[in-house]
C-alpha cells in the first residue's frame, strides 16, 4: 500500500459550472492530478458537509475526469499524510482548487454523482480497497480528476475531504 | 469464498437535519427516488471496465451485467458494450497500456 493522503477543503462556496467549461477558481472543492507522467493515485473516499445558511442549497456534485488539466500557479486546499509516522514519496500529487489554466470537467468521463443539500446535509462515499477509481499520469483525461458542482446547483458553502493513495 | 459483495463500496447521504433534495434532482443524477430525503445508505461498485462508481439502487429489478472475464459487475454502458462485442477489457489493462506507452 502506498502513502495515503487527505486533501481537505474548507468553506468553499460552490458555483454551478457546466461540463467542458473552465472551473471557477476557489468555487469548487478541488482537483487531484498526478505528480508525474506515470504517477498513479487511487481515490479512496469523498466526504462533503454542507454549511449553507439558506434552507435550500442543493449541490449537484460530480467527481469526473478532466478534459483540460490545471496548469501554473496551482493553490488551494490542504494536504496531509494520513499516517503520522509515514514517509512522503519523492513525488507527491498536485492538488488544489485554483490555477492559471483552470481545469475543465469532461463531458463524458464522470466517475461519481453526488447530490445533497448544503443546508446541513452530509455525503460520504468510501471505496472498497482494490476497487478505487484512479488517476494516472498528469495529462488529460486520465491524469486529473476534479470534484465540482454542475448546472442546477444553488450556490452553497461546504467543507470536506478527498482521501487518496499515491500508489 | 469470494463474492461480488466483496467489491462493494459504501455511500451515505444524510439529510436527517435538513429538508434534503427533491426527487427531480436526485433521479436525474442516477440516484434512486427518495435518496435525497432522510438518511440514505447504499452499496456502490466500481465498474471494472471504466471505473465509474455505480450507486446501487436497492429497488432496481433489472439484472446487472456480470463479466465473467474479470469477475466484476459492469455499469450499464459497459454492460451493453460487453454484450455487443463479447470482449472483456478492464480499466487496469488500459492503464497498463498507457503506462507502457510512457515507458514505465
Amino acid at each position: 500500500m502506498g502513502a495515503r493522503y487527505s486533501y481537505s477543503f474548507t468553506t468553499v462556496t460552490t458555483a454551478a459550472i457546466a461540463n467542458a467549461t473552465n472551473l471557477t477558481n476557489s468555487a469548487y472543492p478541488g482537483f487531484l492530478q498526478g505528480g508525474s507522467s506515470t504517477q498513479r493515485l487511487n481515490i479512496i473516499e469523498v466526504f462533503m458537509g454542507g454549511e449553507a445558511s439558506a434552507s435550500s442549497a442543493p449541490q449537484i456534485m460530480i467527481l469526473a475526469r478532466d478534459s483540460t488539466v490545471a496548469v501554473t500557479a496551482i493553490s488551494g486546499g490542504f494536504v496531509a499524510l494520513l499516517d503520522g509516522s509515514g514517509t512522503a514519496p519523492a513525488t507527491t500529487a498536485v492538488v488544489g482548487n485554483s490555477a492559471t489554466t483552470t481545469p475543465q470537467r469532461s463531458s463524458t468521463l464522470h466517475l461519481l454523482h453526488l447530490s445533497f443539500n448544503a443546508y446541513g446535509g452530509i455525503v460520504r462515499w468510501v471505496s472498497r480497497q482494490g476497487e478505487e477509481p484512479s488517476v494516472v499520469g498528469n495529462t488529460a483525461s486520465l491524469g486529473e480528476v476534479s470534484l465540482s458542482a454542475t448546472t442546477g446547483t444553488t450556490a452553497g458553502t461546504l467543507s470536506g475531504h478527498i482521501l487518496y493513495e499515491v500508489a | 469464498m469470494k463474492s461480488l459483495r466483496d467489491h462493494e463500496g459504501y455511500l451515505i447521504i444524510d439529510h436527517s437535519q435538513t429538508e434534503g433534495v427533491p426527487d427531480e434532482v436526485v433521479v436525474k443524477l442516477g440516484l434512486p427516488a427518495g435518496s435525497g430525503k432522510g438518511v440514505f445508505e447504499t452499496a456502490t461498485f466500481t465498474c471494472s471496465h471504466c471505473q465509474t462508481v455505480v450507486i446501487i439502487n436497492p429497488d432496481r429489478k433489472r439484472e446487472r451485467t456480470y463479466c465473467r472475464g474479470c469477475n466484476h459487475l459492469l455499469c450499464d454502458p459497459c454492460g451493453a458494450e460487453r454484450a455487443l462485442t463479447g470482449v472483456c477489457r478492464t480499466f487496469e489493462q488500459k492503464i497498463d497500456l498507457f503506462l507502457t506507452s510512457k515507458g514505465d
